[in-house]
């Protein structure tokens, strides 16, 4: 039975967020407090926030930055990750920089940051840059390491020059394990922008979240967690569907990367 | 080999050593004035200073509690879920999509809820340190026990061990490789988002800190607890890498 459910596609998450909001209808109910308004209360405010147009600028402001910082990351990070990969002293210069940037929580540099840069969006979009940045090196490190000799010296035998042996072999080789690093980054740029949102508190959909809790508009707080929710989830999936177009050929170890929490 | 081993070491600390002196250089020349960018010396003489001061280390002592708190609970949840999903058809049928859902939803978003429902003081930011934490430990968990090698399992069923025992005294210990790795990248995360929910509200502890230095544009005190939790993530992870070298003794080496 669960196998059978299990086969149609997308709905065992459908069917586990109608069980999610279930338990948070139910969970409401019991312990009756106004911090956690029922589901269906905190549902209705959804058409309110989508249709108030600050709100939706604030938010696709948001991920106008996201996206620019992402897509930022990813042009300067799959580079260095690819040359860590080939090349032994390119990999002994940058490890331990990256090893020591590694625990540093990257939404925590905005109040330096914003000394530097201001309040506006670069800042945020820097902070999000290197958020992302460090998992798309890492697994593109991997998977430019990773490469089978074979097909570079096949590839050599054959006239293929190093720069483009670089673009044409490499590469599409390491694509698959780029991507597991490019989804763990888009996880991480969502996060950094809500959190520095949350920290410089100016713009955003972080803000909007903290102004309500600010107002105690209890169920737009709630609102706005679902509406950040469904980003995640659904940029995910896109990028996911995205994953599975380009590089289907190779069938992932693991359905979900560990780091992507 | 042993040339080239500390060639690439020394390679390594150059990019460091570049950071460090062109934030010397520019304090230095006085293209960043010190109110925006103080001299490192000045940021390291004020960081031992500071390990010195009891109330920093109240501070620091806070902020290590709520960490543990939230890993330990992390740990928990994270190692029996995945346990179990690998134990039980059930379990994974409910547990998967669950986790495929809520796993890429940005936990740090959910704070508001956690203070709304358990308050500004210690609890929410445990409960947001445990639910960051848990994601990593659990598919960690739930992917090295699904690839246990089934013949151990077999052999331990035959002997006439219990389905439930061998789960926790076959199949637990032989993916412990795997279930430590999702703890170090836990442990490292739960590092980040304790500092950053007391960042983002709180009246004590390393992140309220930075905060409040923030506020008073005393600069230094911003590099102070910034370089303090960066330290305490890569002490702990190193630490923890030491610990899992001596639990896998005999294990088959991790690529």
């Amino acid at each position: 039975m669960s196998v059978r459910l299990a086969a149609v596609p997308g709905l065992p998450p459908l069917l586990a967020c109608c069980g999610l909001l279930a338990l948070w209808e139910i969970a409401a109910r019991i312990f009756d407090i106004s911090g956690l308004p029922p589901a269906h209360q905190a549902l209705r405010e959804l058409p309110a926030i989508l249709g108030d147009r600050g709100s939706v600028l604030n938010i696709l402001d948001s991920l106008r930055r996201m996206g620019l910082g992402f897509a930022l990351a990813l042009l300067a990070a799959i580079p260095v990750g690819l040359a860590m990969g080939r090349s032994r002293l390119v990999a002994a210069f940058f490890n331990p920089l990256l090893m020591t940037i590694y625990p540093v929580p990257k939404a925590a540099l905005m109040p330096i940051i914003m000394l530097w840069l201001g309040v506006g969006d670069a800042s945020k979009t820097l902070v999000i840059f290197l958020g992302v940045s460090l998992p798309v090196i890492y697994h593109s490190y991997q998977g430019a390491r990773a490469v089978e000799e074979k097909l570079l010296w096949s590839a050599a035998a054959m006239g293929m020059a190093a720069p483009r042996r670089l673009t044409h072999v490499v590469l599409p080789a390491a694509l698959p394990e780029i991507f597991v690093g490019v989804r763990t980054g888009l996880v991480l740029a969502l996060i950094t922008m809500v959190t520095s949102e949350m920290i410089a508190r100016q713009a955003g959909i972080g803000n909007i979240l903290f102004n309500s809790l600010d107002m105690a508009l209890y169920d737009a707080v709630y609102a706005t967690i679902v509406i950040v929710g469904i980003l995640g989830f659904a940029l995910d999936v896109g990028l996911e569907r995205l994953r599975s177009w380009l590089v289907g050929w190779a069938t992932p170890v693991h359905e979900m990367a560990v780091g992507t929490a | 080999m042993t040339t080239r081993r500390t060639f690439e070491i020394l390679l390594g600390l150059l990019p460091i050593a570049l950071v460090l002196g062109a934030w010397q250089a520019l304090s230095a020349s006085g293209l960043a004035p010190p109110s925006l960018l103080p001299a490192p010396h000045a940021v390291f003489a004020r960081l031992v200073e500071q390990l010195g001061h009891p109330s920093f280390l109240r501070h620091a002592a806070t902020t290590l509690w709520r960490l543990f708190a939230g890993f330990g609970i992390a740990v928990v949840i994270g190692v029996t879920a995945g346990v179990a999903a690998t134990g039980s058809r059930t379990v994974e049928a409910l547990l998967k999509p669950v986790v495929r859902v809520l796993a890429p939803v940005p936990k740090i978003a959910l704070y508001p809820a956690f203070i709304l429902i358990l308050g500004f003081e210690h609890a929410s930011k445990i409960a947001l340190v445990a639910a960051d934490a848990t994601f990593p430990i659990l598919l960690a968990t739930y992917q090295g026990t699904s690839a246990v090698e089934p013949k151990l399992v077999w052999s331990a069923l035959a002997a006439g061990t219990p389905r439930r025992k061998a789960l926790f005294t076959v199949v637990l210990p032989a993916a412990l490789p795997s279930v430590l790795t999702g703890c170090r990248i836990g442990l490292v995360i739960s590092c980040i988002v304790v500092f950053l929910a007391e960042m983002i509200t709180s009246a004590d502890g390393l992140g309220h800190l930075l905060v409040y230095a923030a506020r008073s544009f005393e600069t230094v005190d911003m590099f102070v607890p910034l370089i303090t939790i960066s330290l305490l993530g890569l002490s702990l992870n190193a630490g923890f890498n030491a610990l899992q070298r001596r639990l896998l003794i005999g294990f088959p080496e991790q690529g």
